[in-house]
């Protein structure tokens, strides 16, 4: 435990968003394969999404579930819930994707095998003694999830912004899908964080974890879009380059190099706290109006079942 | 005073960087994905099947008092003969539909429904406001009345019980395995699909024996056990009575048969009908297998509600909606009255989401 609770960055917005999954579906049946039309480049990067996420979401909530009973901050505690709740069904989202990438024609299970084995076996429970080696792993993996969670929500924030999308035309049913997941993580982007410093908030972990995190990132990320170019059965003799995501990030595309190298002083910096970048506001609006996510609000599971009979 | 690196030293760095790189160049073009294993049961990707949104296309009068429609979608979910799916109407009620039209195509999804006059509003809603170009939305498919492989097979539908049972009776005969049909019904006029089931028993007209109340009264259920061929599977599914009458008669029939049933009523699958509601909001216990504690389940609390409370505060959980996944147990014993939306066939067979599913009887046994 940190002993400097009271020099903690603490979070600048006074306002408390309270988190609730939302029950969304989408339905990808007219969703093209290049989903932003003529950009197979741009349009695989974003899609690596797809490859990540499913499991790497499914990770989050299996390390938070064990370390729900070390919380002792009731605010947080219902915070940690919601955050789960969202992390799972961004999961399930992501997750249904793939078969239609599948039914497109480019199937995706030889990358997503491995990385259900990172974060399944790699960073899964591994076979250590109760106690401090355990205790030191799942703490390891909180901070591990702080610093992804740097990251989604730099995603979401940009996602939020990104009109080139629509000037360029991107499939709605897709671009909803990354909005409503993107305005979730600008809504609950504190919480990663706010749980590592509650639990544990040392700074050289949040540095080393960080490492940790980034070059994985980095290392998937390029080979998840090496992956799609390779495979695409449209692009005979598809390929990534560092030039193509570059020529992304000046068209508004994709998030440009210079924001994201800017992005990394902001999470090692000893004053950080997520709620200063993003706009929970921004985020608000866009659920308020996502095709998906209102219509989770219209039908809720059992409305006409007020105790769930058959 | 660190000395800056000489010539040499950069060149060896610098040709052993290339070698390094040519190497590894070399190795990924070999395997593309190397240096990662995979997992050897991938997780991701199978597909959630969650709720879609079809299209009426179709609405035909079948019989008197029945419906068909017809509801198209691209990629579909499989199935298999003896599936249903859930059915989200208009007014947000979920009712039960066995899918009874073919189930190689992909394209749409075929279901057949009476109209209960005093039922509780789900087929009438189908009847009066699912039209041609309604969009609709189904979950699922799911199957808790799969046709199992057996050397003969005799099917006992009654009225609107024959959804499940028709899709059966085409797999049997396409695959040319020995089967009878007992079809009965109230009047010729308000049974079903008795065109093409009088085709499908072709010259052998024996193999179809149709019984209409207002005729011949009731099917003789003992002579059509008796005739069975010894082990073959019975499938039935039709009213309460009918089902009640082909399990007490089955000890007296030939030797070895196995039965089946699909019922309208209690449970959460309620193919093809209406019936009572479950169960509802009865008290029941659970036991925490690995805890060593019983908890009661009040009538109007859910199970993660009366564990957290009694038992075990830091339980996880999030939606209470039966959607998120995240409050997932499994079962040792009993039978679970599952409400969820979210877990398939097989997730349902040894866990439930305890947020908002019960038992179906009075204990339950979770691995806790």
């Amino acid at each position: 435990m940190s002993n400097t609770a009271s020099l903690r960055p603490g979070s600048v917005a006074s306002e408390h968003t309270p988190l609730k999954a939302r029950n969304v579906a989408f339905d990808w049946a007219d969703t093209p394969l290049h989903w932003i039309p003529g950009d197979p480049d741009s349009t695989h990067t974003i899609n690596v999404l797809h490859l990540l996420l499913p499991a790497g979401e499914r990770w989050f909530v299996h390390v938070y579930k064990q370390v729900l009973p070390q919380i002792r901050d009731a605010r947080l505690r219902e915070d940690v819930l919601g955050f789960i709740g969202q992390e799972a069904m961004h999961s399930q989202a992501h997750d249904d994707v793939l078969p239609h990438l599948k039914r497109l024609g480019l199937d995706p299970t030889p990358y997503t095998a491995q990385v259900d084995w990172l974060f399944e076996k790699l960073l899964g429970d591994r076979t250590l003694p109760p106690g401090r080696a355990r205790q030191w792993w799942l703490m390891e993996r909180v901070a591990i999830i702080a610093a992804i969670e740097h990251y989604t929500a730099f995603l979401g924030d940009w996602v939020l912004n990104a009109g080139a999308l629509d000037a360029r035309g991107a499939d709605p049913t897709m671009l909803d899908l990354l909005r409503w997941h993107g305005a979730e993580e600008v809504e609950h982007r504190s919480v990663a964080f706010d749980l590592f410093m509650h639990v544990d908030g040392g700074y050289r972990r949040r540095v080393r974890t960080w490492a940790t995190a980034f070059a994985a990132l980095v290392f998937l990320w390029q080979r998840g879009t090496r992956f799609f170019m390779a495979n695409d059965p449209t692009l005979p003799d598809g390929r990534a380059s560092f030039r193509e995501f570059a020529r992304g990030g000046r068209q508004g595309v994709l998030p440009t190099p210079g924001a994201m190298a800017r992005s990394i002083p902001q999470y090692l910096s000893r004053a950080y706290h997520p709620s200063r970048y993003g706009s929970t506001a921004q985020a608000a609006a866009y659920l308020a109006q996502s095709p998906a996510a209102t219509a989770a609000e219209a039908h809720p599971p059992h409305p006409a079942r007020p105790t769930g009979a058959a | 005073m660190p000395s800056l690196p000489r010539i040499p030293t950069v060149l060896i760095a610098a040709g052993a960087a290339l070698v390094v790189r040519r190497a590894l160049r070399r190795r990924i073009g070999r395997a593309p994905l190397w240096p990662m294993p995979a997992l050897e049961n991938p997780v991701s990707g199978r597909g959630r099947s969650g709720p879609r949104q079809l299209l009426v296309v179709e609405r035909a009068e079948e019989a008197e008092g029945v419906v068909r429609l017809r509801l198209e979608g691209a990629g579909l979910p499989g199935w298999e003969p003896g599936a249903h799916v859930d059915l989200v109407l208009p007014s947000g009620a979920v009712r039960q539909y066995s899918l009874c039209g073919d189930p190689a195509d992909t394209g749409s999804y075929t279901i057949a429904t009476r109209l209960i006059e005093d039922g509780r509003g789900g087929s009438r809603e189908v009847h009066e406001q699912l039209h041609e170009g309604t969009a609709v939305e189904v979950r699922g498919p799911r199957n808790r009345f799969r046709l199992e492989e057996c050397h003969a097979y005799l099917f006992i539908a009654g009225g609107i019980g024959i959804t499940p049972i028709l899709p059966m009776v085409r797999q049997a005969e396409s695959e040319g395995v020995p089967w009878r049909l007992v079809y009965g019904g109230r009047t010729r006029a308000s049974m079903p699909f008795l065109e093409e089931i009088e085709k499908l028993a072709g010259a052998a007209s024996d193999r179809v024996t149709v019984v209409a109340e207002d005729e011949d009264g009731l099917p003789d259920l003992a002579a059509a056990l008796a005739d069975a061929p010894p082990h073959a599977a019975v499938y039935c599914c039709g009213p309460d009575p009918l089902m009640d009458a082909v399990a007490a008669l089955l000890p007296q029939g030939a030797r070895g048969l196995t039965l089946y049933t699909e019922r309208f009523a209690p449970a959460a699958a309620v193919p093809g009908g209406e019936g009572a509601p479950s169960r509802e909001g009865a008290e029941f216990e659970v036991e925490l297998r690995r805890t060593g504690r019983t908890v009661t389940v009040p009538a109007d609390r859910s199970v993660l509600r009366a564990i957290r409370d009694q038992a075990l505060p830091d339980l996880p959980y999030s939606c209470e909606q039966g959607f998120c996944g995240t409050c997932q147990q499994r079962v040792l014993a009993g039978e679970v009255d599952h409400r969820d939306e979210l877990l398939t066939d097989a997730e349902r067979d040894d866990s439930l989401l305890i947020c908002v599913s019960r038992a179906r009887g009075e204990r339950l046994v979770l691995d806790l």
